[in-house]
């Protein structure tokens, strides 16, 4: 089956990608791929500014809707420089971490709370 | 209706001298709000975003704002970056180029932020001569902020924005704020957590905290400003509601304002003389991200 490539400035039209609904462009050409169990290349090139939000709306919300598995078997990042590597395996590992287990939101807050009493 | 106004600088103090601003005009209807600023003997320029929008709140509730006996020093700043053009001044040139010009956008305006960011900083010579890196860190730090305001003010009266460049002190300075819910009502309308302001604030900016629900998830961007700034050698700054928050130097200060913001301001100054490379300690492959 042919694999699918996404321009990412393509998508957006810009080489700054920071915009959440943006993001969701990305995402629903990556879900589409995936859906069929096609393997997509997001491309990069030419991508100059990312942030998180940008990201978690792209990236990030494919782990609600697809296995680990699947993404990581499916899904394949091209032209990105190695910092902005590094923010989407972050956005990544929350994503994974708020899909997997709920958001324990008290539970978080009374450790933040702790920590502060604790002088951390 | 007449108040008058101390100096404005990025300090605990003078958000609490524009809360209190707040808090005495927050009755005024169809009324004529007079802003006595002989005393206000320094202002730094990028908070024109803060005062810009509890002016704009003002001018919401049908009020006419007259600011008066500005001192030359203080009128000249905030003519040159076009802050008082909004109250019957005329935008003067800045011939040095170290304004960044005050503005508001509407929150769907993400598109028009980036012109701007990219014009203000990108495109102009006048700016400090960051490193590639750093001015990258730099335009993302300022998209966090801006995409956090979109995302969590739930604000129908837009954003404000304003930066200055201080060439002495190599720093840069820029300030995002909103006329939205509050960190705290967020928190507590999404999470359902009772937290005082300055809590709020600092839970917010931790790891991992999000106030989003569903589809998308969030939580990351407060997080990784507050880490560029702790390596950068900067400052991050919050009031929202009545909280105060502060990050320099790698340390956390929280305060409680005696009366709250209607939204929340975000300011963070950058140092510009900044030569770390910002380069990671191991590189990542692209085939381990997923």
């Amino acid at each position: 089956m042919n694999s699918v490539r996404i321009s990412v400035f393509e998508v957006v039209g810009s080489p700054l990608c920071v915009a959440s609904n943006d993001g969701q462009r990305v995402y629903e050409r990556l879900a589409a791929a995936i859906q069929e169990g096609r393997s997509a290349v997001l491309s990069f090139h030419n991508v100059d500014t990312l942030t998180s939000a940008f990201l978690n709306a792209a990236i990030g919300q494919l782990y609600g809707k697809f296995s680990e598995n699947d993404i990581r078997s499916l899904v394949q990042v091209e032209d990105m420089a190695p910092d902005d590597l590094v923010l989407v395996k972050r956005v990544v590992d929350t994503a994974k971490q708020y899909f997997k287990d709920p958001p324990r939101f008290d539970e978080v807050i009374r450790e933040t709370m702790e920590d502060q009493d604790d002088g951390v | 209706m007449k108040c008058s106004l101390q100096a404005i600088r990025h300090d605990r103090d003078s958000f609490e001298a524009l809360a209190y601003l707040h808090e005495q005009t927050r009755e005024c209807f169809w009324d004529e709000v007079e802003i006595d600023m002989e005393a206000t003997s320094w202002f730094d320029a990028d908070m024109c975003a803060a005062i810009g929008a509890l002016l704009y709140n003002l001018g919401e509730n049908l009020n006419t704002v007259k600011l008066v006996n500005l001192p030359p020093s203080v009128e000249k700043i905030l003519s040159k970056n076009g802050f008082l053009s909004h109250y019957g001044r005329v935008k003067i040139p800045d011939r040095w180029g170290t304004t960044i010009s005050y503005q508001r956008f509407d929150v769907k305006d993400d598109r028009y932020f980036s012109g701007y960011i990219e014009g203000e900083f990108i495109q102009r010579s006048e700016m400090p001569t960051m490193s590639p890196r750093l001015l990258k860190k730099f335009r993302e730090s300022i998209f966090e902020i801006f995409s956090n305001a979109v995302w969590h003010s739930r604000t129908k009266l837009g954003i404000f924005s304003c930066g200055q460049f201080f060439p002495s002190r190599s720093r840069l300075d820029f300030t995002v704020a909103d006329l939205g819910v509050g960190i705290r009502q967020n928190v507590q309308d999404h999470v359902g957590s009772d937290l005082s302001p300055e809590e709020a604030i600092d839970w917010a900016t931790k790891g991992n905290n999000t106030t989003k629900h569903g589809d998308v998830p969030g939580g990351l961007g407060l997080k990784l400003l507050c880490e560029f700034i702790d390596l950068n050698g900067g400052c991050l700054r919050i009031a929202s509601d009545a909280g105060y928050w502060c990050r320099e130097n790698g340390k956390t200060t929280l305060a409680r304002l005696s009366h709250p913001f209607p939204g929340t301001v975000a300011s963070v100054e950058i140092n510009t003389a900044d030569q770390n490379s910002y380069m990671l300690a191991s590189e990542l492959n692209a085939k381990d991200i997923f």
